[in-house]
């Protein structure tokens, strides 16, 4: 049996035709620059995220350096994020010339709240807290700090659509929500996409100006800016996919669950488990792993796919050698690491697939001992 | 009659020939920094005759990139000109350099006579824009740069195919900007641009660059934007750029016809310099007129889609206010924004649609 780590073919084969016809829609209107669909877009996912305004983008790294600039942050700036992210939580930072400061993750892989309140100095301006893997980070303490010290908190919500905290969505905590529209995210394009989420009518509004190059009307540039739209097309293939979206995410809940009963009693394991007070998308299911390497080749040998996020985190790679960290600056995520990895858990997974997935899991364990 | 601006319409009335191609898209998966990209990637960079081409998001984005990664930016200043499309100084801003203008001349390109006087310790490079299709004067632009040891970007967002004695935008600066968003001469589906340059380095670095910096999947060299042209978009490019010559070729004849019909109406058109050793693309269609906004409203009534680019001079816009320019910094721009309008050139136009053209404007004029 071979099973991928995803599968996006899979997803669009039996859709194919619905999405066809609404690409088919926006050729006929011609219209392809921030036309209908992406105003409906914009509409539909604010509701989704329990939010008033959503601004449809080029990416979800686009997002986060949007959000930054609107709120006027830059040079001489810190922002505070975690280093077991994908690189754009950190580089958003670094583009709009501010300094991405690391605060190191709980076993959770979200950010210590407990360790913020110690990197935080006199230049520190905002917390990006990051929503990894589709579960959200600790946001009650986080924003009872960020309060306190007035900073901004902007969620990387980028693998997050829908995951939600004591009831509520994310994407409404801070400021601004940031969401990647990646053909690999759970609500996904088929190409790169983005969307700012906020509660805030002047920020909203700003960054509709920011992304179109800071233009008020057709003639009127009121700030420099560069392009960063979500395309029509793109627009019109997620208005699509939001039907689904429900059922995709609920499936990747079942999925999960199954690994976390099936693998419950493994002790080389450690299964992510939702707390009762969130609820997890699980863009990625990240277990974390005795023997890791060993494990993976094993499954790979077996034809299942699986992958590392990240293998590397942010403060050891090249780009972050400015920053001065060192190996043991960020001991949890460092450890993390080397015993992470990620199971596919995408919806279109068959419960054959998932069985073969977990035997598999149990005989390199149980062969071991 | 209506003359419409837009020409999307009768470009993708028969979009199935796209559709197959898209559908054979969906059904791969492969939509980021797909197989059709690279393939783009290399026709493009082909009809330049460089051997370097790169896909972004936006023309805009290949010329943040170029600038940024020429290590272009804080306390540096780039010289030019403020009759053009805001994301050129958009572009520059970002950047975090400091846009310097100079006025333009009567093709509404930076003239080069005015360099010199605009160059200062922090210049580091010049910007000359290709504005409608026509390019810069790039041999004394060149001269210029060399002598002052600067780099020279070329926005080209609106001059593919363009050229001077034969040599195509593009190849004359470090790197130059292009854009494919849906109303250029090589359009796609939504936002898009190319970066070309003959440096193979800069082009390795301009991969990583628009990729989040990332070596491999797990390796990042520096910190590195999300600005990838679309594979989707890549599809509709690599159909569409067999035909960028005839869209051109029509273009510029539609153009010439124009300009043979207002010939005789020197006492109100003032038609740009045509030069036989310079190829001008006409993404727009360009003239000076009398009475403008009386001649815009007239042909608005006819039921002609005219446009006016661009209305606003770009050192009076709010956006520059922190650039200390006012009113009468830069003349031959501020008139032109008073003068110049816009007539659609594209290439559907049907030969009585542009007759219409004509006819409508010669009657005001007669009136």
């Amino acid at each position: 049996m071979h099973i991928s780590y995803v599968k996006i073919a899979a997803q669009h084969a039996p859709i194919k035709e619905v999405l066809l016809d609404a690409i088919g829609k926006v050729i006929d209107k011609g219209q392809f620059i921030l036309g209908d669909e992406v105003a409906e877009f914009e509409t539909r996912f604010a509701e989704l995220c329990g939010v008033r305004y959503a601004v449809g983008l080029n990416s979800g790294t686009d997002a986060l350096i949007l959000a930054l600039r609107a709120l006027g942050i830059g040079p001489g700036d810190e922002v505070i994020t975690a280093p077991n992210s994908f690189v754009a939580s950190a580089s958003c930072i670094a583009l709009v010339g501010a300094r991405p400061v690391f605060v190191d993750v709980n076993e959770d892989y979200n950010i210590n709240p407990a360790l913020i309140e110690d990197a935080i100095t006199s230049h520190t301006r905002a917390i990006i807290p990051v929503h990894l893997t589709g579960r959200p980070a600790d946001m009650d303490v986080i924003l009872k700090i960020a309060q306190k010290r007035s900073l901004y908190v902007i969620e990387d919500c980028a693998q997050a659509v829908a995951a939600e905290y004591k009831g509520k969505r994310v994407g409404g905590f801070g400021i601004a929500g940031c969401f990647s529209l990646h053909p690999l995210k759970t609500l996904n394009a088929c190409g790169d996409g983005g969307v700012l989420t906020t509660n805030d009518n002047a920020l909203a509004e700003r960054i509709k100006i920011l992304r179109n190059a800071g233009l008020k009307s057709r003639d009127e540039c009121i700030s420099w800016s560069g392009h960063s739209r979500l395309d029509n097309i793109q627009a019109a293939i997620l208005l699509v996919k939001l039907n689904y979206l429900d059922t995709w995410t609920e499936k990747r809940r079942a999925n999960a669950l199954f690994y976390q009963q099936q693998l419950a009693d493994l002790q080389q394991l450690k299964m992510p488990q939702d707390a009762s007070y969130e609820r997890a998308v699980y863009h990625t299911f990240v277990i974390q792993a005795d023997c890791r390497n060993e494990l993976k080749s094993y499954l790979s040998e077996c034809g299942i796919e699986t992958a590392i996020h990240y293998p590397v985190p942010i403060h050891l790679d090249k780009a972050a050698e400015k920053l001065g960290y060192v190996t043991g600056s960020f001991p949890v995520t460092e450890w993390l690491a080397q015993r992470i990895l990620s199971l596919p858990v995408y919806p279109e997974l068959t419960a054959a697939e998932l069985n073969y997935i977990v035997e598999t899991i149990k005989k390199y364990y149980l062969g071991k001992v | 009659m209506k003359v419409n601006y837009s020409y999307l319409e009768q470009q993708f009335a028969d979009i199935e020939p796209y559709m197959d191609d898209i559908r054979a898209l969906v059904r791969s998966g492969d939509f980021t920094l797909g197989m059709a990209l690279a393939e783009f990637e290399a026709k493009f960079a082909n009809l330049l005759g460089l051997p370097y081409a790169i896909g972004v998001s936006s023309g805009t984005d290949a010329l943040i990139l170029s600038l940024k990664i020429l290590g272009i930016g804080s306390g540096d200043e780039v010289i030019t000109t403020p009759n053009t499309f805001v994301a050129t100084v958009g572009a520059i801003a970002m950047a975090g350099a400091r846009p310097v203008f100079v006025d333009n001349n009567e093709e509404y390109n930076i003239d080069v006579s005015k360099i010199n006087s605009a160059i200062t310790p922090r210049t580091k490079a010049i910007m000359p824009v290709h504005l409608a299709g026509c390019p810069a004067d790039m041999p004394s632009i060149m001269k210029i740069a060399r002598r002052n040891n600067l780099i020279v970007i070329e926005d080209a967002a609106q001059a593919i195919l363009a050229s001077i004695d034969g040599k195509s935008v593009g190849s004359w600066g470090e790197t130059a900007g292009f854009s494919l968003h849906p109303l250029k001469n090589l359009n796609i589906w939504g936002d898009g641009g190319v970066i070309v340059t003959r440096s193979k380095e800069l082009c390795e670095k301009l991969r990583l660059f628009r990729n989040h910096g990332m070596a491999t999947r797990d390796e990042i060299a520096f910190w590195g934007h999300n600005c990838r042209l679309d594979t989707l978009q890549a599809v509709i490019a690599n159909r569409l750029i067999k035909k960028v010559h005839s869209i051109t070729d029509q273009r510029i004849a539609n153009a010439k016809r124009y300009d043979e019909s207002f010939a005789d109406l020197q006492e109100y058109i003032q038609i740009p310099p045509r030069s036989a050793n310079v190829k001008q693309v006409f993404h727009t269609y360009v003239i000076r007129v009398k009475n403008r906004d009386r001649l815009y409203a007239y042909l608005i009534e006819k039921g002609i889609d005219v446009k006016i680019h661009y209305p606003i001079p770009l050192h009076l816009q709010k956006a520059a206010s922190g650039l200390g320019y006012k009113e009468g910094d830069f003349p031959v721009c501020e008139e032109d924004c008073r003068t110049t309008i816009t007539l659609p050139v594209h290439q559907h136009l049907k030969p009585e649609d542009i007759g219409y053209v004509i006819d409508s404007v010669c009657g005001f004029y007669r009136q």
